[in-house]
């Protein structure tokens, strides 16, 4: 064998290799955009419109209402309940799901049916943002994540700076967040209207019960005395389901000095929308 | 007898005013600032009260239904009355009905029970009377039809707030207030006094139809009487806070153990041990992990199963 011929071997094997590597790491690095994703939660279905995938998300669940469009994509089930069959028979080559409200054996099963899943992890309002990087670079639209983290950033920061000029002014208010009145559940510690007043820098008088959503105790409140109360809109007729537990807190000073506010349902999930939900609850506390 | 009687009543008034005194915070009623006022006299009171009327209904009508329908398996859920109430309540609430204000819930609760009740009633009707097997037979068979129903209902439903609004069912005394307090006391106090007035038929009936008869009793009518007290105190009881296990199956098979079978003195014995137990089992549940509370049913079983299994090895197990 000549010199030549074995030179211009290595050159051919060293040209498809790099080509071979080249083409493995293009296909690890920049994923490409799935053509068709289900969503398995309104949260997920919320932030995929957002990032401009509205058109490829081919199934939703039952309960997702937002944006208005997602209304009328194919339903495959409830959150806690989708149909495998419903999923599969859609053809996605995407399933975007959360550690929230999926159980981790369905997205076992998708898998083991060759259907690829994302699984969206944050759940803090702090971790929102790289969440959503994440998931724009799984999507393979990252430009439009890192732009939409970065606004929620923004907004999440100037919290803050409004914050520092609020703490000169007056002592931190207790709040209460109200989830529904009777049973009497609240917003605790760990839930998103729990961070939400965490980061307006308010005290959450059930900050130390236990678990996001627990059920607390109507004694604790009188003794607590919040001096403003928000409830959620979770149900049409909020306002007259909560008469009855109003009556009862009538000598609590929010009560007393009229700073009952009904909110939206913005902070009972995590999306984009979930910083007008602390703009909502910033503008009551200003008042 | 009479000691044990007196033993109850005190060990009844003393977890009653050990119930107005602790909880997430110790009161001390003698030296007592405004909020502290507020707490025992619009939340303790109320509430203390609301536990041992449930208390007491479901005490006594498991004694009264046990000997009834002579099964000792018997509790005032068997009936039904229980999963007609949540059914009617969540439909309630679906149909936005907000007439009765924080009514709502208990009203339609109530209603929901006694038409079950009535409903129980007329599929164990037959030959003139109301025959043990078949009341039991029917109100189980309703049972599960109603809380299929409520499981269709509210698995097809995505208002979140449905879902909240029947977690009532499975026993919450948080609502308590003062205003249930006159109703629950007025059908709970009605069934007790027709079932202590019909006490030694209660007796006759537990040796049998026949026999009842020939004490002079007539057995079908005695039957609908106790019926219709049992559906009152069971409907009272699962309107002013849901459904709460144990006290109604195993309270009277407790009182059974101590003063003996005779109606006379059972039925009032486990209407007070049943109020007690449930005040007692409501103090603890909104002490231990407050301010956060639990479920008041979780706690009675947790302290009276295995008492009971306790006593059913220590004891003999006879009287029904």
């Amino acid at each position: 064998m000549s010199g030549s011929s074995s030179r211009r071997f290595v050159f051919t094997l060293a040209v498809s290799l790099f080509t071979f590597c080249f083409l493995v790491l293009s296909t690890v690095c920049a994923a490409e955009t799935p053509r068709r994703i289900i969503s398995l939660a309104p949260n997920m279905t919320e932030l995929l419109f957002a990032l401009g995938l509205g058109d490829r998300v081919v199934g939703v669940t039952t309960f997702c209402d937002y944006p208005e469009e997602a209304k009328k994509r194919p339903k495959i089930g409830g959150m806690s309940n989708p149909s495998l069959e419903a999923v599969v028979s859609l053809k996605p080559d995407m399933v975007v799901m959360t550690t929230d409200g999926n159980q981790k054996e369905f997205e076992e099963r998708l898998r083991s049916l060759g259907i690829k899943t994302y699984v969206f992890r944050a759940k803090q309002i702090r971790e929102f943002p790289q969440g959503i990087r994440d998931l724009g670079i799984a999507m393979g639209v990252r430009e439009r994540a890192d732009r939409l983290a970065g606004e929620i950033e923004a907004a999440l920061n100037s919290f803050k700076d409004t914050l520092r000029v609020a703490r000169h002014a007056s002592r931190e208010e207790k709040v209460l967040f109200i989830v529904w009145p009777e049973p009497l559940i609240v917003a605790g510690r760990g839930s998103i209207a729990g961070d939400a007043m965490t980061i307006l820098g308010v005290e959450n008088i059930a900050a130390d019960s236990r678990g996001a959503y627990p059920k607390f105790s109507i004694e604790e409140i009188l003794r607590k005395a919040p001096d403003i109360i928000f409830i959620g809109k979770g149900h049409k007729e909020m306002e007259k389901v909560s008469q009855g537990l109003l009556a009862r807190l009538k000598t609590v000073p929010a009560v007393k000095n009229r700073k009952v506010f009904f909110v939206g349902d913005y902070l009972y999930r995590l999306t984009p929308r979930t910083v007008k939900g602390i703009e909502e609850l910033e503008g009551y506390i200003e008042k | 007898m009479k000691i044990k009687i007196l033993v109850i009543v005190l060990i009844t008034a003393a977890v009653m005013c050990l119930s107005l005194v602790l909880g997430p915070r110790t009161i001390n009623p003698f030296a007592m600032d405004k909020t502290s006022r507020e707490i025992l006299f619009s939340i303790r009171a109320p509430r203390s009260i609301v536990a041992l009327l449930m208390g007491v209904a479901l005490g006594a009508s498991g004694a009264v239904l046990q000997g009834m329908l002579r099964n000792p398996l018997a509790d005032p859920y068997i009936l039904g009355i229980s999963s007609g109430a949540s059914l009617s309540a969540a439909l309630g609430i679906i149909g936005g009905a907000s007439v009765f204000g924080s009514f709502t819930v208990p009203v339609f609760a109530f209603g929901g029970a006694v038409a079950t009740g009535g409903l129980v009633g007329v599929m164990g009707w037959e030959r003139g009377g109301l025959w043990p097997e078949r009341l039991l037979l029917a109100g189980v068979g309703l049972s599960f039809l109603f809380s299929a129903l409520l499981m269709l209902i509210l698995s097809i439903s995505t208002d979140e707030g449905l879902r909240r609004a029947t977690l009532w069912i499975f026993g919450d005394l948080s609502m308590s207030e003062w205003s249930r307090v006159p109703y629950g006391l007025f059908f709970v106090m009605a069934g007790i006094a027709l079932s202590v007035w019909r006490a030694t038929a209660l007796n006759a009936l537990m040796l049998g139809d026949e026999f009842a008869h020939s004490l002079g009793f007539a057995p079908q009518r005695e039957r609908l009487i106790l019926f219709i007290s049992v559906g009152l105190m069971t409907a009272a009881s699962v309107s002013l806070g849901g459904m709460i296990g144990f006290i109604g199956l195993l309270v009277p098979h407790i009182m059974r153990f101590f003063i003996g079978s005779d109606g006379r003195l059972l039925i009032p014995a486990s209407a007070l041990a049943g109020g007690a137990l449930l005040c007692m089992a409501d103090l603890i549940s909104r002490s231990v992990i407050a301010p956060t509370e639990l479920p008041a049913g979780i706690v009675t079983a947790i302290i009276g199963a295995p008492y009971f299994l306790y006593l059913l090895r220590r004891k003999n197990v006879l009287g029904i």
